[in-house]
């Protein structure tokens, strides 16, 4: 997925690591040398409630920060999906979690439902859902490189000892979420 | 790309702080502003300043106009409701002649109002807020790299000028994360007492206690010596006619950014994160031929008066997008004096503009209108 401004926005609930995930995106991003400004918007919750992190990526400079139609959209929960589901540009990916969105048959075309949480889950940490769903986009997207990418996942975790290796591993288990089925 | 670092709005202003000398920070935590406090809660006691959590706003601007007469470089920082308890200290500082800066990243009001969203609602707080008057130093940034120099331009221009300067950011500057290229911050430098026979007011630059002087600092109208003055000497109005003409002739006070500005006919006044939505509107309309250029104010008090009124006499008509219900749209009419229309674009629901909105409005205007058709026709 290649544009001159690529429209990203991720999604869930407080508490899913939808805001880390955008600054590992973005982080991501930047290796690659490309412009980009990451922007968190969240409720007045702790906890909960409907969470986003909007990555605008552009081969210019980028004056409006904001994401209006995501290109890209990642929902981790029902709410989030309830709620930024329908505000995505023509032929947009979207990528859900499968407890996001139950199996229906009127799903938007480029919706691609995966079972992020319990992927995490299998991995010993649902904390890490986040780090599942990145390596799911890289691969189905190819916004930013895994090379890029791997290097923003670890130095999201710099110096937390076991936690560089489960994340890791969630990062290369989404990866294998996203890949095309053989 | 060596140096490059994803770096948070609120981040650079903590950053900025300290590549400014900053070495005393006094605060309490409210949302969109926590992450400077975190930010120098993490990185002063490491370099041997003071952080200290007040137990609420008052006291954390009282503190750091103590510490300031202590020999530091002090900052505080806040949002709208924390703002306007400030609003008593700002008084004091300015009659006091005390340094200091406060952030204020502004969200969505009045009070708790939309704590996490985004607002320009304090634009004229910051100005008015406080009881008396006095002149007033207010600065804004559209970019992390922006909310950075500012920080550092607020420390300066409260050095040079003896009083509390604002640095006024919105939600989204404050949380956005940019890559930017910032140099290590340097050793922090405390102000040092001077022997000087000069006195400790007025004209005179700030000498923190510990030259060996006795200093009186008052609240009270007071002489250059600081001692009271409430009979007839007006010693405060001379203090303040005197500081009001010194930021009318300070050049680093004339802070404005233009954007596809010569040859436009008709202009977008803007700030903060408004100004980048009027860059991307300014894109569009350039593309379908109509010559629309943005000001964008990074001073917002003293207001530029004369650079606008100098664009009123050059374009046709003026737009000014905010996020409240218009308040800078006001001392823009004032420069403006009649040159040319001047239309409010207000929006206080915690949203930010879309692009197309802004250049809707902008076609929408008279001249705008006239504007397309010139195009069509040429």
């Amino acid at each position: 997925m290649r544009k001159d401004r690529l429209g990203v926005r991720l999604s869930g609930r407080g508490g899913q690591g939808v805001m880390l995930a955008g600054a590992i995106f973005a982080t991501a991003a930047m290796y690659d040398g490309r412009h980009v400004v990451e922007t968190p918007t969240y409720g007045p919750e702790a906890r909960l409630g409907a969470t986003k992190v909007e990555i605008v990526l552009a081969d210019e400079e980028i004056a409006f920060p904001a994401v209006d139609r995501a290109d890209l959209l990642l929902c981790l929960s029902r709410d989030a999906y309830a709620k930024f589901g329908r505000a995505v540009a023509p032929g947009a990916l979207i990528i859900v979690d499968e407890t996001a969105v139950p199996l229906t048959a009127d799903l938007p075309a480029g919706l691609v439902r995966l079972p992020l949480r319990a992927t995490a889950r299998d991995l010993g940490a649902e904390m890490v859902t986040n780090v599942v769903a990145l390596g799911a986009i890289c691969r189905l997207s190819e916004a930013v490189t895994a090379s890029s990418l791997t290097a923003a996942v670890a130095e999201a975790v710099q110096g937390k000892g076991d936690l560089r290796e489960l994340n890791a591993r969630a990062l290369a288990a989404g990866m294998r979420l996203g890949a095309p089925a053989a | 790309m060596d140096g490059m670092r994803l770096v948070m709005g609120n981040e650079a202003v903590a950053l900025g702080a300290l590549a400014a000398g900053c070495d005393f920070y006094a605060g309490y935590p409210i949302t969109p502003a926590s992450e400077i406090l975190e930010g120098m809660a993490r990185l002063l006691p490491p370099r041997g300043g003071v952080f200290l959590q007040m137990e609420d706003e008052l006291g954390a601007l009282a503190a750091v106009i103590g510490a300031a007469w202590g020999g530091a470089r002090a900052m505080t920082a806040t949002s709208g409701p924390g703002f306007s308890l400030m609003q008593e200290h700002i008084g004091y500082a300015a009659i006091t002649q005390t340094p200091c800066v406060v952030v204020d990243v502004q969200r969505g009001g009045p009070s708790t109002g939309l704590p996490t969203l985004p607002a320009q609602g304090d634009a004229m707080q910051a100005r008015w807020g406080t009881h008396g008057d006095r002149p007033a130093i207010v600065l804004t940034a559209a970019s992390v790299r922006g909310a950075y120099e500012a920080t550092i331009q607020a420390f300066t221009l409260a050095e040079a000028h003896r009083q509390p300067v604002v640095l006024l950011l919105d939600a989204v500057v404050a949380h956005m994360r940019e890559p930017v290229d910032l140099p290590p911050p340097p050793a922090p430098s405390q102000r040092r007492p001077v022997r000087s026979p000069e006195p400790p007011f007025g004209e005179h630059p700030f000498t923190p206690f510990g030259a060996g002087r006795p200093i009186v600092v008052t609240g009270l109208s007071h002489d250059d010596e600081g001692l009271p003055r409430t009979g007839s000497a007006r010693a405060s109005e001379r203090m303040l006619r005197a500081t009001e003409a010194r930021m009318a002739a300070d050049p680093a006070l004339a802070g404005l950014d233009r954007y596809r500005l010569d040859d436009a006919q008709v202009a977008i006044v803007s700030y903060g994160v408004t100004a980048r939505v009027a860059r991307a509107a300014i894109d569009t309309l350039r593309q379908a031929g109509l010559p629309v250029g943005g000001l964008e104010l990074t001073v917002l008090w003293p207001f530029p008066e004369r650079e606008v009124a100098d664009l009123a006499a050059r374009v046709d008509a003026i737009l000014v997008p905010e996020l409240n219900l218009g308040q800078m749209v006001l001392p823009v009419r004032a420069a403006v004096a009649g040159r040319c229309p001047v239309t409010s674009l207000g929006r206080a629901d915690g949203t930010l503009f879309q692009p197309d909105e802004v250049a809707e409005a902008v076609r929408a205007l008279p001249a705008g209108t006239a504007m397309g058709r010139d195009q069509r026709h040429a």
